[in-house]
């Protein structure tokens, strides 16, 4: 793709200055040191984070009837001397107290745990000398798209930072980004080999337009759904029995094949039940907030849990479209966000109406009919009787329902967050301060889920676009522009790239709402093209990659790591939805409480699918996916900090699952490799597992530890039986017949150390 | 000499001679082999910081999530055993005396005890119950002790007896979840992922933060109770078993022996260096330092675990057995099969002090098996509880005397207690005629007794009084909050300060409000 002509990026410079933004983002609560003052991006942060606790929305807790979260409360013309005097420091009592010697005096107060930086102290007097202009919080302005490309902006950043971006990658390292960002999967030798064969952008393109299309891409993007859904095969605290869930799984995966624009993916989840003549698919999409725990444990009050269900559903939704944390709302005012108590119980009323109530048996339930066939599952009237359900392929699973008119709930501010100690009654309305002049005008009484979905995803919202481009951004780049996904507030953490997000957010919204389209724009862009290399001066000068001067370069998830370690050994199942399975795992890990329910390790094909079909226990996670930071399906988790303990590295090492995929690996080099001699297979299976081409020398480790191996299982022949024993009667049969058992064995530590290496563990 | 080799060398002395061993021939190991020590090397690399620089997530050591970090406040414990007796344990039968049930023992409960309350399983009105069993007062603190804990009754001295800690919940999961993460619901980190994430680990190759189970069953709560919710995984506390793998994971597969592993790693570090020489990034170090703590845990950890080294005074003195496997332990409803000579309890007791001594920086035990409602064969006040406290008596006992004698009571902080207590009433909902085997009591969050000892908390303290049913504190409240407050504070750690930025907050273990105090008359 040609460079850019630099004129473009000249224009970008002048009239958008978005480098003084990044050294603010990046330093966090540093300053620019040029340029004018920016209210939303320069002074809200700091009053945000070290006066709102006392000066914000919270009445409670407001000290001196002083709210700076308001223009007016800040400059209150009642006032005569100011809080704040545009234009004039000395007459701005909050530049006196701030710059107080008098400990009695000065704020924030010195026993308050966020205390001013001098340069924090220096903005806030420069903003003030400028005219203390003020402005919304930048994340709930409307989202406007910004001229130029992805490549514009993240250009415009490194140049003005003396950097370069890197090289484009080499086409064996794109197909296998663009595989494991896309599917979840590592290439085939034959798909890399094409796109190295012809990188033209046309056949580049073909590559994503293919990967888009097959079926595992859904499957591996439902996963980045699912721990936003809380999704869980069982339903939490103490019994924590199963409940069958599945069919939502199914439903998520499909809508992500099928491409479901965002605006439907949301109205179905949240609302499918309220639209005319819902399809049974709509129904099953309402699973989404019945994924909330229940709690079956004796004696507890099934009030209380439906209440913390329904809180669930309400921080949940807000949390996942929106990137506001509602929780602290439910106890007192945002101290914050402009989100108060009354605000929150308002949007909980809406949510009030549904008639599941934390009971054993999970209802209301829509029973469905899952045909091996695949024909499409049907709802049914569920007063039959459910005694044969199993043959006849039937399950029953959990969706919403909105309770009948006469039984409608009351719902009252929980003073505290006690829903023991109820206060005033609430009629239902989404947050006040994100509502349209079109939504202030729809009577109170009418806000049911369905308005609610619809509000999400009305081109005014500010922050749905916003927050879910982010997200894509997150999954391909292992971090999002807005670092704090989980937070777009007054306090989550400031944008790298503001109008970069802002042109994904508009081409998102604007572009009907798709993910693949978006997916195609970001990927085909040489921003991700990118080499991951980096040479040390670029390292000084972007040691956490912020400014994107190279591809990012991050440990691949547990599922991914699973199905890959699968694939390469050619094992991994293709088989697509159903109920969740058991691969295995270490006996005795399931000891809950009162609850018989047996984990029994799954044997052919089943053992083998894809880490997304495991089956996930909320209090006894898969051992291998959470030792690699994966979630429990608690409570939703909008992204998954990454880490690196030795605890990943003995599961990589000895988990039966990767011992079996490297024993699977080992006769795959044996069988398949263009020659029978050492070197052949050791790079037959190293090729199979780094798709890329070997460079000289490469292979002469993994030759000596081979040989070193050998040497060894020859000496102790019991080594090498017990090793073989170990493994799978498809396997271990295998050696014996074809090669001795000691060379049997070296190979299988072989393809144990390629599944080991930092950069099978890597996407790079 | 860097001051984190310095750090390093200090942490070597305060191992066990066999510990010692085993980190002398590995590194033997690595100046011999073959010349390559990449291991060897980026460990040292990322103690020294220098890989990690580049933003990267080095494990120990230099700037790594687990490097021990000084605490904020002058601390008085270093570390804490946290022994939770999961069902919770009665506080009439075996801390807070109430004769005066005595005189009321089977009339009814007056409305007082149940207008406005929620309980678990009581229904209608029930009977008060007398307390099933005597007391005395021991020591020169004069304790008051149930006769069913001898052996606690002969160190009551050493304990801060707290009889009037009131907690929010009055059912298990939630109220266990509220004890160890400060929220009743699933997702919070718990006490022990806080206190590592606060103050890391003085033992790279152990977890920082073990967690022990006995009575058969995981706690209600399940594996949330030591989970690190919104705080990285790293800190998330790791079960060490006694049969099977201490660690999951942890062995070896058949065949595979250490010389073999150790080539394995060699050639793998070989290879991975290679590859960061091209690829530039410094996470790969971490990456090959990430394996080689992999396998020095692979050989210090069953060594920490083998209770089979103590002398056999000291195997004794808790009344350990080396081995044991419980039938409780595979058994669906292990209760029933309960005996007092099970030492797996004391076993756990005996390996929490061989993992302090080792650096660990916090042991939770979870006994389960402590919910006496009577409603059902082996959950009984009047049977079971004395199976449950013969289980535990000389255990508790033994590794509080055990740590005195080694001189880590000091520094070591040992917190007992359950997640609320039981009732002055009868649970009535199956019987409400006094059957033997089937006298119970139901769940009481309003008072309990917790105690604590060691770590700078007063001994023989008795803090706080109940009214004279033992039903509301009328002196001293102590609630979770103030508890978890406390124990934070005796670490060095600031409850109020200590936070974690997350969803745009200072996320605390005590809560968003300020209502959880530091309790200084508990403090020495």
């Amino acid at each position: 793709m040609p460079r850019l002509a630099a004129c473009r990026i000249a224009w970008v410079l002048v009239f958008c200055s978005p480098s003084t933004l990044i050294d603010q983002a990046a330093a966090n609560d540093g300053q620019p040191t040029t340029g004018p003052i920016e209210f939303s991006r320069d002074v809200l942060p700091i009053l945000s984070a070290h006066c709102f606790a006392c000066h914000g929305p919270d009445e409670g807790e407001r000290q001196a009837d002083l709210r700076l979260d308001l223009e007016s409360g800040a400059k209150g013309a009642a006032d005569v001397t100011g809080v704040v005097v545009e234009g004039d420091p000395a007459a701005s009592r909050l530049i006196e107290r701030i710059t107080s010697d008098d400990a009695s005096d000065v704020m924030p107060p010195p026993d308050f745990n966020r205390q001013l930086e001098p340069a924090q102290i220096d903005t806030l007097r420069r903003w003030v000398v400028e005219g203390a202009k003020w402005q919304r919080h930048w994340a709930f302005e409307p989202v406007i798209r910004p001229a130029g490309s992805i490549d514009d902006w993240v250009r415009a950043d490194l140049a003005n930072r003396g950097l370069q971006p890197a090289p484009p990658a080499s086409p064996h390292t794109l197909a296998r980004r663009l595989s494991l960002d896309l599917i979840g999967l590592p290439p085939t030798p034959a798909m890399a080999a094409a796109l190295a064969a012809d990188p033209s952008p046309p056949a580049y393109e073909r590559f994503v337009d293919d990967l888009l299309s097959r079926p595992e891409f859904g499957e591996h993007w439902a996963r980045m759904w699912l721990d936003l859904a809380r999704y869980a095969d069982t339903k939490g605290y103490e019994k924590d029995r199963g409940r069958t869930i599945w069919p939502y799984r199914d439903w998520v995966v499909e809508a992500f094949n099928s491409d479901m624009p965002l605006h439907r993916f949301t109205i179905d989840q949240l609302a499918g039940d309220l639209l005319p003549d819902p399809t049974p698919d709509q129904l099953v999409a309402t699973a989404f907030h019945r994924n909330t725990m229940s709690n079956d444990e004796g004696g507890t009050d099934d009030e209380e849990f439906r209440v913390a269900a329904v809180k669930d559903r309400v921080n949940t939704t807000v949390q996942v479209w929106m990137g506001l944390t509602m929780g602290c709302a439910q106890c007192h005012t945002h101290k914050y966000d402009p989100i108060s108590i009354e605000d929150y119980y308002r949007f909980y009323a809406i949510f009030n109406q549904t008639a599941d109530a934390d009971r054993s048996d999970d209802e209301p339930r829509m029973k469905l009919v899952t045909v091996a066939s695949a024909q499409p599952t049907k709802p049914e009237d569920k007063a039959e009787q459910p005694q044969d359900d199993a043959d006849a392929g039937v399950v029953r699973l959990p969706v919403m329902r909105e309770l009948p008119d006469e039984q409608r709930r009351e719902s009252r501010i929980h003073n505290r967050g006690n829903f023991l100690d109820q206060g005033d009654p609430v009629e239902p309305a989404v947050l006040a301060a994100f509502r349209s002049e079109s939504d202030l005008n729809s009577a109170a009484d009418s806000v049911d889920r369905l308005d609610v979905a619809k509000w999400l995803v009305s081109q005014d919202n500010p922050l749905t676009p916003r927050v879910w481009a982010n997200r894509v951004w997150a999954r391909l780049f292992g971090r999002g522009l807005v670092e704090t996904e989980e937070d777009f507030g007054t306090l989550g953490s400031p944008p790298t790239h503001r109008e970069l997000l802002d042109l994904l957010a508009a081409d998102y919204r604007d572009g009907g709402w798709s993910l693949k389209r978006l997916l195609k724009t970001i990927v085909t862009s040489e921003t991700y093209r990118q080499s991951s290399h980096v040479d040390e001066e670029t390292l000084r000068l972007d040691p956490a990659n912020h400014w994107l001067s190279r591809a990012p370069r991050y440990r691949l998830s547990g599922e991914t790591l699973r199905d890959q370690a699968l694939a390469v050994a050619g094992l991994l199942s293709n088989k697509q939805g159903g109920p969740p399975v058991m691969p295995p795992q270490p006996a005795g890990l399931w000891r809950s409480t009162y609850s018989g329910e047996q984990w029994v390790d799954a044997d052919g094909e089943d053992r083998f699918r894809r880490g997304l079909y495991t089956y996930l226990k909320r209090t006894t996670p898969y051992p291998a996916m959470i030792a690699f930071d994966g979630g429990s399906g608690e409570v939703c988790l909008i992204r998954r900090v990454r880490t690196n303990t030795p605890l990943q590295a003995l599961v990589t090492l000895n988990d039966p699952v990767f011992l079996e995929a490297a024993a699977a690996l080992a006769k795959r080099m044996i069988t398949e490799a263009s020659d029978n001699d050492d070197r052949s297979r050791a790079r037959y299976g190293l090729r199979l597992a780094l798709v890329r081409p070997l460079r000289d020398g490469e292979l002469a480790p993994l030759l000596r530890f081979k040989d070193d191996a050998l040497n060894r299982f020859e000496a102790t022949p019991e080594s090498a039986a017990a090793l073989i024993d170990s493994l799978p009667a498809a396997i271990s049969r295998f050696s014996g017949e074809t090669v001795p058992p000691a060379e049997f064995a070296a190979w299988v530590v072989v393809a144990s150390a390629i599944l080991n290496l930092d950069e099978f563990l890597t996407r790079n | 000499m860097s001051s984190t080799e310095n750090r390093r060398l200090h942490k070597a002395d305060s191992l066990t001679e066999p510990m010692r061993l085993v980190r002398t021939q590995t590194r033997r190991h690595f100046l011999s082999a073959g010349g390559l020590g990449i291991g060897a090397m980026a460990l040292s690399c990322l103690a020294s910081g220098q890989a990690s620089a580049a933003g990267g997530s080095a494990v120990t050591g230099g700037d790594g999530p687990l490097a021990p970090k000084p605490p904020m406040l002058a601390p008085r414990a270093k570390r804490v055993i946290y022994l939770h007796m999961a069902g919770s344990p009665s506080q009439l039968e075996l801390f807070d005396h109430k004769p005066e049930l005595e005189q009321l023992h089977m009339q009814d409960a007056p409305p007082s005890f149940l207008e406005g309350k929620r309980f678990a399983f009581i229904k209608g009105v029930p009977k008060i119950l007398a307390g099933q069993f005597g007391f005395d007062r021991y020591g020169q603190s004069g304790q008051t002790i149930s006769e069913l804990l001898p052996h606690f009754a002969a160190v009551a001295d050493r304990a801060c007896v707290i009889r009037t800690v009131h907690t929010d919940q009055f059912n298990h999961a939630p109220a266990q979840l509220f004890t160890h993460t400060g929220s009743p619901r699933l997702g919070n980190p718990s006490l022990g992922s806080w206190v590592t994430y606060g103050l890391g680990s003085e033992n790279e190759n152990l977890p920082g933060f073990v967690v022990l189970l006995s009575g058969g069953k995981t706690p209600d709560a399940g594996k949330s109770l030591w989970g690190s919710g919104f705080l990285p995984g790293v800190y998330q506390g790791v079960q060490c078993r006694t049969s099977g793998d201490p660690v999951l994971y942890l062995g070896d597969p058949a065949g595979i022996d250490r010389g073999l592993r150790r080539r394995m790693l060699d050639a793998v570090a070989e290879m991975n260096d290679a590859e960061q020489r091209i690829s530039g990034d410094p996470e790969t170090f971490t990456r090959i330092a990430q394996y080689e703590l992999a396998f020095r845990m692979q050989m210090a950890v069953p060594e920490v675990m083998d209770i089979s080294q103590e002398p056999q005074h000291v195997l004794d003195l808790y009344g350990a057995q080396p081995g044991f496997v419980s039938p409780a332990e595979a058994a669906d409803d292990p209760r029933t099969l309960y005996r007092g000579d099970d030492p797996t309890f004391a076993n756990n007791c005996l390996l929490a002090r061989r993992l302090i001594e080792n650096g660990v920086r916090f042991v939770q035990l979870y006994d389960w098996g402590w919910d006496h409602h009577g409603s059902s064969p082996g959950e009984s006040i009047d049977e079971t509880l004395p199976i449950k406290c013969q289980q535990i008596d000389r255990a508790v006992a033994g590794l509080l005397t055990d740590l005195e004698q080694r001189g880590l009571l000091d520094e070591t902080l040992v917190v007992w207690g359950g997640e609320f207590g039981r009732t002055p009433m009868m649970q009535n909902n199956v019987r409400s005629e006094l059957k033997a085997g089937f006298i119970g009591r139901d769940h009481h969050p309003y008072a309990f007794t917790i105690w604590m000892a060691g770590g700078g908390v007063r001994p023989g303290l008795a803090y706080g009084k109940t009214d004279e049913f033992g039903y509301y504190p009328v002196e001293n409240p102590v609630s979770i909050r103030d508890l978890q407050a406390t124990i934070l504070h005796t670490l060095g750690l600031d409850p109020h300060r200590f936070h974690f930025r997350y969803q745009g907050l200072d996320q605390r273990l005590i809560g968003p409000t300020d209502e959880g105090r530091v309790l200084d008359d508990l403090l020495a």
